[in-house]
């Protein structure tokens, strides 16, 4: 029997039962920092999830979850996609000078449903003052960065259209010409899907008429790079190789202040910043903590002006900036915020609030309902 | 279970070929059973009791056809055709009843409501299988097999069972018996199993994908080009999701002592449509031309019938494609066009030029795709118009030039990879023979083994076309 049959066969056998094996041993993941999300554990072995078919569906989930060199494989794929000439993989575009850009999908019902959910606040919160800041994704500002002949629809243009619809309403804030003018700067991360601090300042200084702040300058704050290796979602999305990762640069103020943020489970911290996660894959989250239903902050400022913010995690960088001009921030996420809202702005006597999301988020977020369960 | 997943690749085949090479000689046929049973049940936990209620129904037909097919022929008539009754009631009640409930509810505008019932995973295939036994045996073809278990085993076949090609008991009645695994012929296995596993994890999941992307354009925003290259896309997708399919199953069964019947021969090399379907899913045509198209008499009963008889043949094929008018429609319009080529076509075509032939060809069989993938006809009708510059569509747009340069890769390995380009090269190097099998081939293999492997850890895009068959 020749030799490179068994060559052939061995290299083959040797490879399944190889890893098949090593996957046994292997223990397993509780949480995937490339992903950031939960992992499937192994599910039970009972009778009737097997009847149902939901004992084999789970394990495939599993399996996959837990996979051996999981990241490893990813990488690999991304490497051959790259190599024929691929210029997107999970819908994220492989834009140029190192940016990776989400395009911004034509909106659909969502959209027009969010816009009316909004509106509606507004016009039934009597004595309450809304604000609405619409912020772009990076589609918006580096549309020329995309590969040749990539096609997106116009973020602008939806923004119009919000701005035409909610302006009967509400105080609506633009930021994109302030920041299109700056776009040469580092305002978005070019391998995560939020803007930078720097971005998040633009914002600030723009809609500062608008929200009747005296917003402060530059040179009020220490710029300081707390990262230079930020890979961001949009990176884990895409796996591409070739791509430098962020610097993520704090804007610290010079002048005093004092905070007290209080998370809804109760936990208390002097800082608006978590510096942990600068150690771990999600280090946007080192912004109050990432994602919580409701944060409170009180602030040194005593003018007795009271603010909620309602909100995705575009608002996370752009806080610090508003907790210098009031005296309480409300902060609320209505991913997992599900009470009466209008009755929590009446018992905090709270008569001010500010709808911040960027655009993209905006445009197909399913939890803007819940603004219209007050009643 | 599917092939082309990790939990096949690396849990049940190594444990599958431990057992089966561990077993002794008497156990292998228990254990192959037993493994398979499990395979089914992965995906359909319920309806493997239909799958062992058909198993052994044939098994009892089958003797009894045996019995008395000599002595008492019109007892062994009514044993044929209570075991066709049985199993085209089956298909009939699992896959054909809610279309029937459809259409009687539309012509007499009723109201009847749907099963909606799952259709059983390869239940088209088995119901096809067993028939053939029963036939076969009734026309004295084959000998009734006596052990039920090694007739539940042709029945249960984990390799062949889902999606096939359809395996007639005759081609493997003495390899269900007696067989050897030689290591030529493990090895020959699992290099057909790794070009079919690449057939389908590289090239059928990421050109289906391109085709789902153009799929969702709406039609106004679709170029002329895009929608060719879409529908090709497509065509290209069915094909390698298909043989692929078939290559992992021809493979397994070489590992396990079984060899099945070759299912595709390039169909895409072909110059006319006769040819193609002497090309593609080559164990389907067998079918129903022995026992559909022959037993109506062929060709031998006079034009009129012979017309008739492709009329059917094509029909029913159509409709085995699927329960719904435009699989009905994808079939009789391949009838119609090899009629016409009976007719005289086929004459004038090969007076041609080849590049004509393929072209004639290439273009035939990309319209029947645009029938095989719209259920609704007026969303074919309305594609074909784009194709053909009917509704004023451009021909290119940048979102074209996006899809032709980000995929031309992809295309020519699909192009590759649709004709023998191995024959090719091994005839234009006749001295480096050697190279080719012993060192390219399998180094290949590996390599689509390794980057399958990558494509399904990251686990994106991977329909399986032949599910609903």
């Amino acid at each position: 029997m020749s030799i490179h049959k068994k060559f052939f066969v061995g290299a083959f056998l040797l490879f399944i039962y190889g890893i098949g094996l090593l996957n046994v041993l292997a223990s397993d993941r509780a949480f995937s920092e490339r992903e950031n999300r939960p992992l499937a554990q192994m599910p039970e072995w009972t009778l009737s999830n097997f009847y149902s078919g939901k004992l084999t569906a789970r394990l495939d989930t599993y399996m996959s979850d837990q996979f051996l060199w999981k990241d490893g494989w990813v990488k690999l794929k991304a490497m051959s996609e790259w190599a024929s000439l691929k210029q997107e993989n999970n819908g994220v575009f492989f834009g140029k000078d190192g940016f990776l850009i989400e395009p911004f999908e034509k909106p659909g019902v969502q959209f027009d449903k969010n816009m009316e959910y909004m509106k509606r606040f507004a016009a039934n919160a009597n004595g309450i003052q809304s604000y609405v800041l619409l912020a772009p994704t990076s589609i918006a500002l580096y549309e020329d960065k995309l590969p040749l002949f990539a096609q997106t629809s116009s973020e602008r243009d939806a923004f119009e259209t919000a701005k035409e619809v909610l302006a009967s309403e509400m105080e609506v804030i633009d930021v994109y010409d302030a920041l299109k003018s700056q776009s040469n700067e580092h305002i978005y991360f070019k391998t995560d899907h939020h803007w930078t601090m720097r971005g998040a300042y633009l914002a600030y200084k723009e809609s500062a008429e608008i929200l009747g702040i005296k917003p402060y300058k530059e040179d009020d704050f220490n710029i300081e790079t707390v990262a230079e290796n930020f890979y961001g979602t949009l990176h884990s999305k895409t796996n591409t190789i070739g791509v430098e990762p962020d610097k993520i640069d704090v804007y610290l103020p010079k002048f005093e202040t004092s905070h007290t943020v209080t998370y809804e489970d109760g936990r208390k911290s002097e800082s608006l910043y978590e510096w942990d996660y600068l150690n771990k894959k999600d280090k946007y989250s080192l912004f109050l903590d990432g994602n919580h239903a409701l944060v409170k902050i009180e602030t040194g400022v005593r003018n007795g002006r009271k603010l909620a913010v309602v909100k995705d995690s575009y608002a996370h960088a752009f806080i610090p900036f508003l907790t210098n001009h009031f005296e309480e921030i409300h902060v609320l996420d209505l991913r997992y915020y599900h009470s009466d809202f209008l009755m929590y702005l009446n018992e905090q006597n709270i008569s001010e609030v500010l709808f911040l999301y960027n655009v993209a988020n905006f445009a197909k977020d399913p939890n803007v309902i819940w603004l219209s369960q007050s009643k | 279970m599917v092939f082309s997943s990790l939990l096949f690749l690396f849990f049940f085949l190594p444990t599958t070929l431990l057992l089966y090479f561990c077993g002794s000689r008497k156990m292998k046929n228990s254990i192959l059973l037993i493994v398979s049973l499990i395979f089914y049940a992965w995906g359909e936990p319920i309806y493997i009791f239909l799958m062992i209620f058909s198993a052994i129904t044939d098994y009892f037909h089958g003797l009894f056809i045996q019995k008395h097919r000599l002595t008492a022929p019109i007892k062994a008539k009514v044993g044929l055709l209570s075991s066709i009754i049985i199993n085209l009631s089956l298909l009939s009640f699992f896959k054909y009843a809610d279309f029937l409930i459809e259409n009687i509810n539309n012509l007499f505008n009723m109201n009847i409501n749907a099963l909606d019932l799952p259709l059983p995973i390869g239940l088209s295939f088995y119901t096809f299988q067993t028939m053939s036994y029963a036939i076969d045996v009734y026309r004295g073809h084959v000998k009734a097999q006596r052990n039920p278990l090694t007739l539940a085993l042709y029945v249960c076949l984990f390799p062949q069972l889902i999606a096939g090609p359809i395996v007639r008991y005759e081609i493997i009645e003495h390899e269900l018996k007696n067989r050897r695994v030689t290591l030529n012929q493990f090895s020959e296995g699992v290099k057909i199993f790794l070009i079919g596993l690449g057939k389908k994890v590289l090239l059928a999941n990421n050109i289906g994908f391109l085709w789902s992307e153009i799929q969702q354009q709406s039609p106004a925003e679709l170029s002329v080009l895009s929608a060719w290259m879409g529908i090709a896309a497509f065509g290209l997708q069915l094909y390698f999701d298909f043989s692929g399919y078939s290559d992992m199953s021809i493979g397994l069964g070489k590992m396990f002592g079984f060899n099945f019947p070759q299912n595709f021969n390039y169909p895409f090399v072909s110059r006319n449509v006769s040819e193609f379907w002497r090309r593609w899913h080559m164990t389907l045509g067998a079918w129903f031309r022995d026992y559909v198209y022959i037993p109506l008499g062929g060709s031998r009963k006079g034009k009129y019938r012979l017309y008739l008889n492709l009329f059917i043949v094509w029909g029913l094929t159509g409709l085995w494609h699927g329960a719904a008018w435009n699989f009905v429609a994808w079939g009789l319009y391949f009838g119609v066009l090899i009629a016409i080529e009976k007719a005289g076509l086929l004459v004038f075509l090969e007076k041609m030029h080849p590049i004509f032939q393929h072209i004639y060809a290439f273009v035939i069989v990309m319209i029947s795709w645009v029938l095989f993938v719209f259920e609704d006809l007026s969303m074919s009708l309305t594609y074909l118009k784009i194709m053909f510059g009917f509704s004023g569509q451009v021909l290119v747009n940048e979102r074209f030039m996006y899809d032709a340069y980000t995929n031309a890769i992809l295309f020519l390995l699909a192009f590759l990879g649709s004709v023998p380009i191995w024959k090719v090269l091994r005839n234009k190097m006749t001295r480096r023979h050697k190279v080719i099998d012993e060192i390219l081939i399998p180094v290949c293999c590996l390599l689509i083994l390794v980057l399958s492997t990558a494509y399904l850890a990251d686990d994106s895009y991977n329909p399986f076309l032949y599910f609903r068959f």
